[in-house]
């Protein structure tokens, strides 16, 4: 089956004067990995939780199959999309496959009892992102990749039809974020629907489906195919800033670039 | 819960411990009792002023050893239940300034009782025992909306506002401590320090209300500590409602330590160090964490009531006692911890 989040005609404000989102409409859907860009402070995190229902905006609603997100419980609404938050600094140690386990909360029965159904779904889970070698290590150990595979593998442990991820590669290094990049397309590919918050344009551009560009009006700039999205003029003015665009040498794909200083000034 | 780490030994092996404790407790003391001569008169169902050994054991060392298995789970407990809440190893009531607005609630009352102005009884309670828990109550109650007055409450803010109050409080104290009658000082000293020392089962009903009702109702938000300990942001996305967690953790682990507190004066460190030992041997699954905490903090502060009666000649306050322990033992875990655990 096959479902549609949908932000429609979403405006947010945190202070009286400081806008965060700006009649900003935003699908995701089904079997897609969608992106959301945009300069820093546009309202890319502030659009993820909006669209997890986390966070209810002022104006617009947020549309789940038809239905108003707001009406779902919270457990419901756990089990049908999961939110992976940009840091993740847990407290207390706990092992790979306790942390795996977490994810099953949304499913648990009476006191957070976990039955072997759930342990199972758990390691699925681990195969899945490849961490099951890692089960009995100390989250806290961990390197960054290994880190946000094995978060990945517990926000799938939610059983969640749709994906939303703030930054799941921010502190990567180039091979750790190719790699969750091509997970995240992997679980597109198999039904999920993806939706990642990035400020790699030119991963966006080679992995994602649609892109959603927010300016620094908090505004939608541009969205649709990366194609269609990342050109100069509709990125320069998103950013306030002179951005290139080229073609990537072996993906084909829309290739950007900012212009040093000096540059732009020529 | 089989999830790798966990010793489902563990459990039983504490209970069984905690009753060894306590019945080894009943026996310790200042005047030695033989089971043997306990059971003899027992038998001979004599009444208990004309059984010795029968009379302390059942209204002395019993209710005491009641009393300090009572008020050391609770004390574990909250401070585990706060180590979860506040994602801070460091953070239990005490930290938040609880201890001191307890001592000076009691000190309060110590001196408006000598000035005349209010009754040494109210509510059939002592007054010392009902100021200590009306101040323990209004410390915990303004640090958290002191830090709730911002949209998601601050760990930092809340630590830092505990601080300040205690701080406030302790300069109370000096102030109580100034008007009051010097030959009063040494009573209220003795109170600042502690005691299970309790005489029938009257402070023992008091303290089992008051801590069996929130202990459970922390016990059953143990899942809901696992997901807000790993990380606040990604609890609220699997349906975790983290204030309505917050304030139903702070208010009655609040009620529970301020209950404690004004029954046998400010312990310290249990709340500290227990959770923190157990966590090593259980993991940090809340679900068998505490538990085993509610377990360990009883057996621990029955152990430290042990050597506070026998100790010295006479007795030695147990709050003494339990930082003697309790500081040495934290840093040791201090220094022996990994730097992460501590971020």
């Amino acid at each position: 089956m096959t479902h549609l989040l949908e932000a429609r005609s979403v405006s947010h404000t945190y202070a009286a004067d400081t806008p965060a989102l700006r009649n900003v409409c935003a699908p995701v859907r089904s079997g897609a990995l969608y992106g959301i860009v945009g300069p820093n402070g546009s309202g890319k995190s502030t659009l993820l939780r909006v669209l997890c229902g986390l966070l209810h905006p002022n104006e617009g609603e947020v549309i789940i199959d038809g239905q108003p997100l707001r009406r779902f419980g919270a457990r419901e609404r756990a089990r049908l999309i999961a939110y992976l938050p940009q840091a993740v600094n847990p407290a207390f140690s706990l092992t790979v496959f306790e942390v795996a386990c977490l994810g099953r909360f949304p499913h648990a029965g009476f006191m957070g009892a976990l039955g072997a159904a759930d342990f199972e779904v758990a390691r699925r889970c681990l195969r899945d992102t490849e961490t099951e070698s890692l089960r009995d290590r100390d989250f806290l150990t961990l390197s960054g990749g290994e880190r946000q595979r094995v978060l990945l593998a517990s926000i799938l442990a939610q059983e969640p039809q749709l994906i939303l991820l703030d930054e799941p590669t921010s502190s990567l290094d180039i091979h750790h974020e190719v790699e969750v990049f091509d997970l995240l397309r992997r679980l597109a590919e198999r039904g999920y629907g993806v939706c990642v918050v990035t400020h790699d344009l030119n991963m966006a551009a080679q992995y994602c489906h649609e892109l959603v560009l927010l300016g620094l009006d908090h505004a939608v700039a541009a969205s649709g195919p990366p194609a269609a999205v990342l050109s100069e003029a509709t990125l320069s003015a998103a950013y306030g800033a002179s951005i290139r665009v080229g073609t990537h040498p072996f993906a084909g794909t829309p290739f950007v670039s900012a212009a040093a200083g000096r540059e732009s000034a020529s | 819960m089989t999830t790798g780490n966990v010793r489902p030994l563990g459990i039983p092996v504490l209970a069984a411990l905690c009753c060894v404790i306590l019945v080894i407790s009943v026996f310790i003391g200042r005047e030695a009792i033989s089971p043997a001569q306990a059971w003899r008169e027992w038998r001979a169902g004599a009444p208990s002023e004309e059984a010795p050994a029968l009379g302390i054991l059942l209204n002395q060392r019993l209710p005491r050893t009641l009393a300090a298995l009572l008020a050391g789970a609770g004390l574990a407990l909250a401070g585990c239940a706060f180590q979860a809440l506040l994602r801070n190893p460091l953070a239990t009531p005490y930290t938040l300034g609880v201890a001191s607005a307890g001592a000076l609630g009691a000190w309060s009352a110590f001196l408006l009782v000598d000035m005349g102005i209010i009754a040494g009884v109210l509510l059939r309670l002592p007054a010392v025992q009902v100021f200590a828990f009306l101040f323990a109550g209004a410390d915990m109650l303004l640090v958290y909306l002191l830090a709730a007055r911002r949209s998601r409450t601050s760990p930092a803010v809340l630590l830092l506002a505990g601080v300040t109050l205690g701080m406030l409080a302790n300069s109370g104290i000096m102030l109580t401590r100034y008007l009051a009658r010097p030959d009063r000082l040494v009573m209220m000293d003795r109170w600042l320090m502690g005691g299970v020392d309790v005489l029938g089962y009257k402070p023992v009903f008091t303290l089992a209300v008051g801590v069996i009702p929130c202990a459970l109702i922390l016990l059953a938000q143990a899942p809901h500590f696992d997901q807000i300990a790993f990380s606040t942001d990604l609890a609220a996305g699997r349906g975790v409602r983290v204030n309505r967690l917050q304030a139903v953790t702070f208010l009655v682990g609040s009620l529970m330590t301020a209950i404690i507190v004004s029954e046998v004066g400010p312990i310290g460190f249990v709340g500290l160090i227990v959770p923190h030992s157990v966590r090593a041997v259980t993991g940090s699954r809340h679900r068998l964490l505490m538990p085993v905490c509610v377990l360990a903090g009883g057996a621990f502060l029955c152990c430290c009531d042990i050597i506070a009666r026998r100790a010295m000649p006479g007795e030695t306050p147990i709050g003494i006692i339990t930082t003697l322990i309790g500081g040495p033992f934290f840093l040791y875990l201090l220094m022996r911890r990994k730097f992460t655990d501590w971020a």
